[in-house]
């Protein structure tokens, strides 16, 4: 098993810079084999988290997007029942020859029932993202996003498969899963989980980076960028941060910003690269003229 | 190790950190697994395994660094400073009593004739009897955080507040701006706001499944199954309703009832989009409607924008009269349906014209009128109080004095709409006819506590 800081350096081959909690938080979730919920501002890689992990560590990744009105026939198992149809339709003249042999209609009746889990067997289940990660041969990456989008009652059923890795079928029974895949929960914290599923879980936190870290991953992404504009532009960034901006840049759009920079050929900020390029971290109008606003004032005089 | 945890947990739990014995087990599971050195990453684990909330985080950080900082004779989250300035209080209780005093007469109120004892006086003489006692240092020193702050200056009553010579030489004065939420305080409300939302989803629920139910409509559903041959997949149902329940709120703004109104129009602003269609007025003089601007505004902008007297002038003072008219005059004709009415306000009219006639047709075109005000229902005669006058025109008064009660207030308010989303509900409630002798507002006001009216309890559990 391997320890907490070859984890970090392992995302940091992936291309993900983490920081001491997000790698305690994988190499935790990886030995005690608990999901990881995972909250924070859009954009600040919490499902480019799951993404590398799966890519370093070879999981395949299983990805559930949540939305409003996600169900069990969504998220867990269904039955085909077309399969179901056209398999009886087809089966019909063995079905008849096989029943003729009984002599009245009850015991026709009772041999059907006693063939009945031929029609309710894993062939006509068409399994869904978790019993697909569940059921993998490898050990998967189940991947929740936006688990805040979707209901009180879909957290509920999560309980069931999140504590102990099964998946309860009335008609089949338990299935439990053949390999512990690891899970990563995200959330941008629009509704409050219940309690009862953040105490299934280890809870990690992501905001914004520090200095160092975001520079780290501007130049990790974008190594042609030059170093001293990394350090202005994530500079800047943090200023604008503190802006009370609508939508404030998060590490999403710094790393646009430094793709733009870099198709730019930029090699300093200036008021009129910042003017030129605002597109790229303001997402609103009013946010745009502040941006531009705070360019002016704070890149003028450098 | 597993002791050092538990300890732990416990001064987590002291700082009001919810911490499960499930947790804490996980957190000692955790620290055995090995694979984890040093400070930084054994504050990431703990924190990963006992710590659930964002809100939460700050408080652990806290608890952690004095907890495994080697001065553990301190309790976690005191600081040395406090500690020492509590001890001085201790010593020095006598004298603080005597300063405490002197203090009291210099600021006092000046204009109160009598010298009659008020309530404060009684609250603060309690506090200092209470840390008078024999008890130990750490007792004492619960005691006077307990009571800091409430024994500085002595408040003005309400009521010298209000009466009217205070008013005319603090004219200017009352005019302090008061700061936009701050975002803990907006957390806060989303809070209350988000529990009440989660209390009322089933019955928005059962509103909603109600909608979605009804007769088929024959016509529609051929119409809309053509393309499959009139073989009807696509089926369309007379639905019973189809808007959602009408709300109509007005907020006095000025100065004697703002903190109210800037919960109210927080509640308003997260209702809005979600259950209910709501129209909202703010008022001081002049009426104004902001519905809009509710809609596409961030609050904290739009109450600065309303604290800076930009929607209706600040300066004035309120005139419900005007306010009634004007909406008569203006909006009445535009109101839909039979909207449920809120207002929120101390009724003090400046002895302007009270222009009951105004309100009393308002009322005849809502389904329900519901006055919110802050006072205490014995200051409802004095002064240019017109309550008792307005009140009678309302199907209730309810006193709210903080964001609870007015978060309850609400919610009920929101159920009994919900139940009564239906309108033709509405006709079939035993209205009393016009003739029928009025009743007795003095008693409606004392028979019963507040909320339950004790005349008929039947039509009032409706609406």
């Amino acid at each position: 098993m391997i320890a907490e800081h070859e984890v970090r350096n392992l995302l940091r081959t992936g291309g993900y810079i983490a920081d001491e909690s997000i790698a305690t938080a994988v190499f935790l979730a990886l030995r005690m084999e608990k999901p990881i919920l995972i909250e924070g501002p859009p954009g600040v890689g919490k499902t480019g988290l799951a993404k590398t992990l799966s890519e370093v560590m070879d999981f395949p990744l299983v990805r559930l997007q949540c939305y409003e009105g996600i169900d069990e026939g969504k998220a867990l198992y269904d039955w085909e029942y077309g399969k179901q149809l056209l398999y009886t339709q087809l089966l019909r003249t063995q079905l008849d020859s096989y029943l003729s042999e009984s002599a009245d209609l009850r015991a026709a009746v009772e041999r059907l029932s006693a063939e009945e889990s031929l029609f309710f067997s894993q062939n006509f289940l068409v399994q869904r993202p978790i019993l697909r990660s569940f059921l993998s041969e490898k050990r998967s990456l189940l991947l929740i996003d936006e688990i805040d989008r979707s209901g009180d009652e879909f957290e509920a059923l999560l309980l069931e498969c999140l504590s102990d890795f099964q998946v309860s079928i009335p008609e089949l029974g338990v299935i439990e899963a053949r390999t512990r895949p690891l899970v990563i929960l995200t959330s941008n914290g629009t509704r409050m989980i219940s309690d009862a599923l953040r105490r299934r879980c280890l809870f990690l936190y992501i905001g914004y980076p520090e200095f160092e870290r975001e520079v780290a991953i501007v130049c990790a992404r974008y190594p042609e960028l030059c170093d001293t504009l990394a350090h202005q532009m994530v500079d800047f960034l943090r200023k604008v941060r503190e802006l009370n901006l609508r939508k404030s840049p998060s590490i999403s759009e710094t790393l646009d910003w430094a793709q733009v920079l870099t198709i730019l050929h930029a090699t300093r900020l200036t008021p009129e690269v910042v003017a030129n390029t605002v597109g790229t971290i303001a997402k609103h109008q009013a946010d745009m003229k502040q941006v531009s606003e705070l360019a002016t004032r704070e890149l003028r005089v450098a | 190790m597993e002791r050092i945890i538990t300890r732990f947990v416990k001064a987590l739990r002291e700082r009001g950190i919810r911490v499960s014995p499930g947790e804490s087990i996980d957190a000692v599971h955790a620290l055995a697994l090995g694979g984890v050195e040093g400070r930084a990453s054994v504050r990431a684990l703990l924190r990963l395994t006992l710590v659930k909330n964002v809100n939460d985080i700050p408080a652990f950080e806290e608890v952690f660094d004095s907890f495994f900082s080697g001065r553990e004779h301190f309790p976690p989250g005191l600081d040395q400073a406090d500690f020492l300035g509590a001890l001085i209080h201790i010593v020095e209780g006598e004298q603080l009593k005597s300063d405490l005093h002197k203090h009291h007469k210099e600021e006092g109120p000046t204009l109160l004739v009598d010298e009659e004892v008020t309530a404060e006086d009684l609250e603060n003489l309690l506090g200092m009897e209470e840390s008078d006692e024999e008890s130990e240092g750490a007792d004492i020193m619960v005691q006077l955080d307990g009571h800091r702050g409430k024994m500085e200056a002595p408040a003005p009553s309400d009521y010298y507040m209000k009466s009217p010579p205070t008013v005319a030489f603090h004219q200017g004065m009352n005019k302090s701006k008061v700061e936009p939420f701050t975002p803990e305080e907006l957390a806060d409300m989303q809070e209350v706001v988000g529990r009440m939302l989660v209390r009322i989803r089933k019955d928005v629920q059962r509103m909603k499944e109600e909608e979605s139910r009804g007769r088929l409509h024959v016509i529609r559903t051929i119409q809309k199954n053509y393309r499959h041959g009139m073989v009807p997949f696509l089926l369309s149902l007379r639905r019973k309703r189809k808007e959602k329940p009408r709300l109509v709120v007005f907020c006095d703004v000025s100065y004697s009832v703002s903190h109210a109104t800037r919960f109210m129009l927080l509640l308003l602003h997260t209702l809005q989009s979600r259950v209910m269609d709501v129209r909202s007025f703010v008022f001081n003089r002049e009426l104004a409607e902001i519905t809009d601007m509710l809609r596409n505004m961030p609050v904290n902008c739009l109450i600065e924008t309303i604290d800076k007297g930009e929607i209706v002038n600040l300066d004035d003072n309120s005139d419900f009269g005007n306010v009634f008219r004007t909406f008569k005059e203006k909006h009445l004709e535009s109101m839909r349906g039979k909207p449920a009415i809120i207002i929120m306000g101390d009724a003090r009219n400046n002895y302007n014209e009270a222009n009951e006639w105004a309100l009393e047709e308002i009322r005849e075109k809502a389904g329900y009128m519901l006055w919110l005000t802050p006072e205490e229902r014995d200051t409802w005669q004095r002064g240019d109080c017109l309550m008792e006058l307005y009140g009678t025109y309302c199907d209730r008064v309810e006193v709210v004095r903080n964001v609870d009660e007015l978060s309850r207030v609400v919610e009920d308010l929101f159920l009994t709409i919900l139940d009564l989303h239906d309108t033709r509900v509405w006709k079939r409630r035993p209205r009393k006819p016009e003739g029928e002798e009025p009743y007795d507002y003095r008693t409606y006001y004392t028979k019963g506590s507040g909320a339950t009216p004790a005349f008929d309890p039947n039509v009032r559990r409706q609406w």
